[in-house]
């Protein structure tokens, strides 16, 4: 009974038809977030210009969805289950285009970058932490679909290792930085990338509490793992 | 804080008007009500909602004893109003239905004048010592109605002469003429336009600071609006009751959810 059909069938088109465009959003996210890190560690401007360029259409889509969105609102009323899957689409889809403008950002310091020397396995490191956003995208989508709050959850849970990731990459930068002030412009470009990288964890986790609200009817209530601890103990001035 | 009408004014009291329990209502053999316990709350709008033929308006109808005109129709069980048995037999039904008024889904003023529909409750209750004090209780009922401006010209005009959201308004002075506590409303908007529903909606918004409005609705959104407690009922059961809220966001029972939602159940 929970996913039986609606007696105005043309409702279900509406509602399908909106998940399907956050599912080709969310594919096309995947791949940006790949691309963008390949293209820093490949040292590949053109595939970083495709990333910069790619972005249009997430945008785009993100556009179609909050306007289908704003249009099932006004002509359907949605309520209960039907009215948490449209309220999810809507947010979901904001936070797939934020990731998106991250991963442009990636691809736009690459493009800066590319003719300084590099600095020591930093983008391989940078690529690692990328992949594990994009691996909890990827399970964050899969929950969104077989409406899996435990696989949400589990996602939720994982961000704390990017956020430790994060700081890692933070002191590294830094000792780079204090080493030589010739790696200043990269680590500084490098720093953001790794700070854009977490920031997507951040929406990905987001997604993830949409999981949650959109099966169980609430967020969860907890506090959110934080292990972000650069502001702290990054060893700054000692 | 899950309330979603926050802004809203809470509800006033949580003292029970109405009670009932283990109601079974028969129709000869169709047993058409089973089992239902509810507590209708004071000065509170409790939704009755439903598909056709869920025994919803027959549950209504046994909160003033309407049923009791039916002669193959039989209920058991307990309706108490603020502690006392509706069906005993020391109550006389016609005082009890100045008590707990009703307004039907189809406007049916007398054929009589604007003024006399509002005071005939008033006046075979002996509710007024006099023209003064009658005038007084139609106007002012007239004016909790919302519509006194627009007949005040005319009190001595038909009342089937108004238009339908007029005589649905009319029919709510006469129904809270008699100052009753409860307010029982069957459909009170299915023959009116959006603009007239409103009007009625408003109204049952502002009545709520008086009594409990009890309301059978089709419509979900108007369940939704109206209300801050909502009965769902299937096939003769009372499935599920609570927080408005909570019916419309996020039910407990799937039958709820299909229901509201426009599945098959």
């Amino acid at each position: 009974m929970p996913h039986s059909e609606h007696i105005v069938s043309s409702f279900d088109r509406d509602l399908e038809g909106i998940q399907a465009q956050i599912m080709r959003m969310g594919g096309l996210v995947e791949e940006a977030i790949a691309k963008a890190t390949e293209a820093l560690e490949a040292r590949d401007p053109e595939l970083a210009r495709a990333v910069r360029d790619g972005d249009k259409a997430i945008d785009a889509l993100d556009e179609r969805v909050n306007d289908e969105a704003a249009r099932i609102i006004a002509q359907r009323q949605p309520i209960a289950r039907d009215l948490r899957t449209v309220l999810t689409v809507f947010r979901v889809s904001n936070n797939l285009e934020r990731i998106g403008d991250y991963a442009k950002n990636i691809a736009k310091r690459t493009e800066t970058i590319i003719d300084q020397p590099p600095v020591n396995g930093t983008a391989a490191s940078l690529r690692r932490m990328a992949r594990q956003v994009e691996l909890m995208l990827k399970d964050v989508l899969d929950a969104y679909i077989q409406r899996d709050a435990g696989l949400a959850m589990d996602v939720r849970m994982r961000d704390r290792d990017v956020d430790q990731m994060y700081s890692a990459l933070f002191r590294e930068y830094l000792t780079f930085m204090l080493e030589d002030p010739r790696n200043i412009t990269t680590c500084m470009h490098l720093h953001f990338m790794a700070k854009n990288i977490e920031r997507m964890g951040d929406h990905v986790t987001s997604i993830a509490e949409q999981v949650i609200y959109l099966v169980t009817g609430d967020l969860p209530e907890d506090e959110r793992p934080k292990e972000d601890s650069t502001p702290h103990d990054a060893g700054v001035g000692r | 804080m899950n309330d979603m009408r926050m802004t809203e004014r809470g509800v006033d009291s949580k003292n029970i008007k109405m009670k009932a329990r283990k109601v079974q209502v028969f129709y000869g053999t169709n047993h058409a009500i089973k089992d239902v316990d509810v507590d209708i709350e004071d000065k509170t709008v409790t939704a009755f909602i439903g598909p056709s033929g869920c025994g919803k308006s027959t549950f209504l109808r046994c909160l003033n004893r309407m049923n009791d005109t039916i002669d193959i129709c039989r209920v058991e069980g307990e309706i108490t109003l603020d502690g006392e048995d509706i069906y005993d037999r020391k109550v006389d039904p016609v005082q009890l239905r100045a008590k707990v008024g009703m307004v039907f889904q189809k406007p049916n003023p007398f054929p009589k004048s604007i003024y006399d529909n509002v005071a005939y409750g008033p006046r075979i209750h002996g509710l007024a010592r006099g023209k003064a004090e009658l005038d007084e209780i139609v106007e002012k009922s007239l004016r909790r109605a919302a519509i006194w401006n627009e007949v005040k010209d005319r009190l001595d005009a038909p009342g089937t002469g108004l238009s339908g959201g007029q005589q649905q308004r009319l029919c709510i002075a006469r129904a809270i003429a008699t100052g009753p506590e409860v307010l029982l409303m069957d459909e009170p908007c299915s023959a009116l336009d959006p603009i007239a529903t409103a009007q009625v909606e408003e109204l049952i918004d502002e009545l709520r600071e008086r009594f409990s409005v009890v309301i059978v609705t089709h419509s979900m959104q108007q369940a939704a609006r109206v209300s801050q407690k909502t009965a769902f009922f299937h096939l003769g059961n009372l499935v599920e009751y609570g927080e408005t809220s909570k019916i419309f966001t996020n039910p407990d029972d799937p039958r709820t959810e299909s229901y509201i939602t426009g599945r098959i159940g």
